[in-house]
């Protein structure tokens, strides 16, 4: 039996009137990838606040490694490494200065101290860039360093907010890399995203998140499996007419993104055969088209079809 | 706890030594400010001499020749200059007290009128009908500049004085030799003198009316401690936008996230700086000893009002760090309060010369008490027990700045 490391029991966090988050429940295994996929407002970050110990919840439970986290606080903490989306280093001092600060904050000292540095620096790639000012860096070496920071105690969950965002698509895989070695090493992650990619080849488990509240949680495999089908997204010059409408439900599940008729996502089993279809529908309408979309079941799609809505709307 | 208080606040002093701008504030500016202050008012160290004499309004018309023989003398004296007419005018003791009041003249020497009989006639009378003579005084003029003043007219005045007793000491000494009383009259001249003692004459030192002044500061003794609070209290800037910019980086989100609590985090951010306030009063008095040879006085009493002066000032810090939302909103708070509770303090103009209003305004200034114990020590030469009160309402202040400060914090922004 699995050893949890993470368990989140109805909770919630109320903003004035709003509900930031709404009874997330969910439990994360010991040397787990879990995702936390959803768009942007979605009460992700929110969620990593309250997970982090940085935001008081409304009400609810969260359990770290067994030491319950409002309770406990410090001992809780201890146990949690946090990598926030902003880059939360000290930019004027050098990267050596930036690890000796955060490993005091978390008690190391000495011998340890160092060779952890060493050791999180080597995981990381940055051992040349020890004495290197942190203002000098690219976006990439300071995500990279954001995960030193986040790995410096060795935490027993390290929680990664957006990883990824503002990095250039070769920093961003050597960052990806590099979280999954972790994760291959035994360190249980919980990662948030926007992106489905990451999630989907990254997460042994994603829970898809949407106003405040988990719609769906299993490995990416399964969520596509069950819900997820292929997509066609279409946009058009001009609301388009019901005899059309008609037409295109008869290839597939059409839904009218916008009361003007401009917006539609067809979706499908059989992707290839309804995109020829449609095609073939759209020939005698020309220039009607403004943008045409097709895609293979995925995450993105299963929160489309769970939400209406893209990932990125 | 303290492992981690020491930790943070070894990082924010370094990250404060190479954000040189901060530096720059807070040591350049007041230093700059001393020392272009001070050299700017030089002129009040070297009035008094050939080059920069001082004037004093003379009023004598009805005093009598004594009185004449005093100015004439006091015209003797290199560095200063006595005025006797307004526009032509012979001066009048109001016009000279008007004068003086509104600070178009710094001294005004009046002999009443009588003066010269009175001193005649001084030395078989009671104290009270002594003849007087008045020193009406700016009260924002350099003490040792007055002091100088003082002490040559009080000298031409015992001077006159006494010459014009010599013939009725000659008289007591020759007077029983016959047949010389009328030799002596003849030497003497016409000169009627009574009895006198050489000390029957009242020095009255004054102020304009409408001014309340008691122990005043030098220029020096003046601007160093006001120009070190002026100083210290910049720290309001640097301390709240280093809140606000670790808030905005996040780094203060990831502090937070760490086993670490909230006290510990505050005292290791305000640590630093109360250090740095330290260290610039240091500094800054130093260089008034160094270039300017003021005195501290008691340095026991001298620490106390700094800590307690470091304390209030880095107390607002942590306010303006909890009601500041954006870097403008800090910028404009932190300017706004250094400039105004400065200004009202009495770092720019003394509080003795402020009307009323400002005066009792500027008690709700940590400013003012602040100087007010600085002076107690350096200028009026008072200790440890002497300053209690200042410190008392120093650190009150300080107390009302973090409790406020802390009910508005929001650690979670």
């Amino acid at each position: 039996m699995k050893t949890s490391i993470l368990i989140v029991e109805d909770l919630w966090k109320r903003y004035a009137q709003t509900d930031a988050v709404r009874g997330l429940t969910f439990e994360i295994s010991k040397g787990e990838f879990f995702g936390l996929l959803g768009p942007n407002g979605a009460g992700k970050t929110t969620t990593i606040g309250l997970l982090s110990g940085l935001i008081e919840p409304t009400r609810g439970h969260i359990s770290i490694a067994g030491v319950d986290l409002f309770s406990r606080p410090m001992e809780a903490k201890a146990r949690i490494g946090l990598v926030p989306q902003s880059f939360a280093l000290y930019p004027s001092l050098c990267t050596r200065d930036n690890l000796v600060f955060f490993g005091r904050i978390y008690g190391l000292k000495g011998r340890r101290l160092k060779e952890r540095m060493t050791r999180v620096l080597e995981i990381v790639e940055l051992t040349d860039r020890a004495n290197q000012t942190v203002a000098t860096f690219s976006n990439g070496m300071k995500r990279r360093l954001n995960i030193a920071v986040g790995l410096l105690h060795e935490p027993e969950i390290l929680i990664l907010d957006e990883p990824t965002v503002g990095v250039d698509p070769q920093s961003r895989n050597a960052i990806l890399e590099s979280i999954h070695s972790l994760n291959q090493s035994g360190v249980t992650v919980l990662y948030t995203t926007h992106h489905i990619e990451e999630a989907q080849h990254l997460c042994d488990r994603v829970a898809i998140i949407d106003q405040g509240k988990i719609i769906a949680l299993d490995s990416p495999a399964r969520l596509i499996r069950d819900f997820g089908k292929g997509m066609v997204c279409m946009e058009f010059n001009a609301g388009i007419a019901d005899q059309l409408l008609d037409q295109m439900k008869r290839i597939g599940h059409v839904r009218v993104v916008d009361d003007q008729r401009r917006k539609i996502h067809i979706e499908t089993n059989g992707i290839d055969e309804a995109s020829r279809e449609l095609l073939e529908l759209m020939k005698a309408r020309d220039g009607l088209i403004k943008t045409l979309d097709i895609a293979e079941p995925n995450l993105e799609t299963v929160f489309i079809h769970l939400t209406g809505r893209n990932l990125r709307d | 706890m303290i492992y981690q208080i020491l930790a943070i606040t070894l990082k924010e002093l370094k990250v404060l030594w190479f954000d040189r701008e901060a530096l720059a504030l807070l040591f350049a500016m007041p230093m700059f400010f001393i020392l272009v202050m001070s050299f700017a008012l030089e002129g009040v160290f070297q009035a008094g001499s050939k080059g920069h004499p001082i004037e004093i309004l003379a009023v004598h018309r009805n005093g009598g020749p004594i009185a004449a023989r005093t100015i004439a003398d006091l015209k003797r004296i290199e560095g200063l200059i006595l005025i006797e007419t307004d526009n032509g005018i012979p001066l009048t003791s109001d016009k000279a007290e008007q004068l003086v009041g509104k600070g178009a003249h710094s001294l005004a020497l009046v002999f009443p009128e009588g003066y010269t009989e009175q001193v005649l006639k001084t030395s078989k009378v009671s104290q009270e009908e002594k003849a007087t003579v008045y020193l009406i005084s700016d009260p924002a003029m350099n003490l040792q500049l007055l002091a100088a003043v003082k002490g040559a007219i009080q000298g031409a005045i015992e001077r006159q004085v006494l010459f014009a007793g010599i013939p009725q000491q000659l008289k007591e000494i020759f007077g029983t030799l016959e047949g010389m009383e009328g030799q002596l009259d003849n030497m003497l001249g016409d000169t009627n003198v009574g009895e006198r003692e050489s000390s029957g004459v009242d020095f009255i030192h004054t102020f304009p009316k409408g001014f309340n002044v008691s122990r005043r500061p030098t220029a020096t003794e003046q601007n160093v401690p006001a120009y070190t609070i002026f100083g210290v209290f910049f720290i309001v800037l640097t301390l709240a936008s280093s809140f606000l910019q670790e808030k905005k980086d996040g780094t203060f989100q990831r502090i937070l996230a760490a086993p670490l609590c909230k006290t510990a985090l505050l005292i290791g951010k305000l640590l630093p700086y109360y250090l740095v306030n330290l260290i610039q009063i240091g500094l800054m008095f130093g260089i008034g000893v160094v270039v300017f040879g003021i005195r501290l006085g008691h340095l026991p009493a001298l620490v106390i009002v700094s800590l307690a002066l470091a304390a209030a000032a880095n107390g607002l810090g942590l306010l303006v760090a909890a009601l500041g939302k954006t870097e403008p909103q800090v910028n404009a708070l932190s300017v706004l309060l250094a400039i105004t509770l400065s200004a009202l303090g009495g770092m720019m103009v003394p509080t003795f010369i402020m009307p009323d209003l400002m005066k009792t305004l500027s008690l709700f200034t940590p400013h003012a008490w602040a100087l007010a114990g600085y002076h107690d020590v350096i200028v009026r030469g008072l200790g440890v027990k002497d300053i209690l009160t200042e410190m008392l309402v120093l650190f009150g202040f300080a107390s009302l700045f973090f409790i406020i400060a802390l009910w508005r914090f929001r650690f979670d922004e």
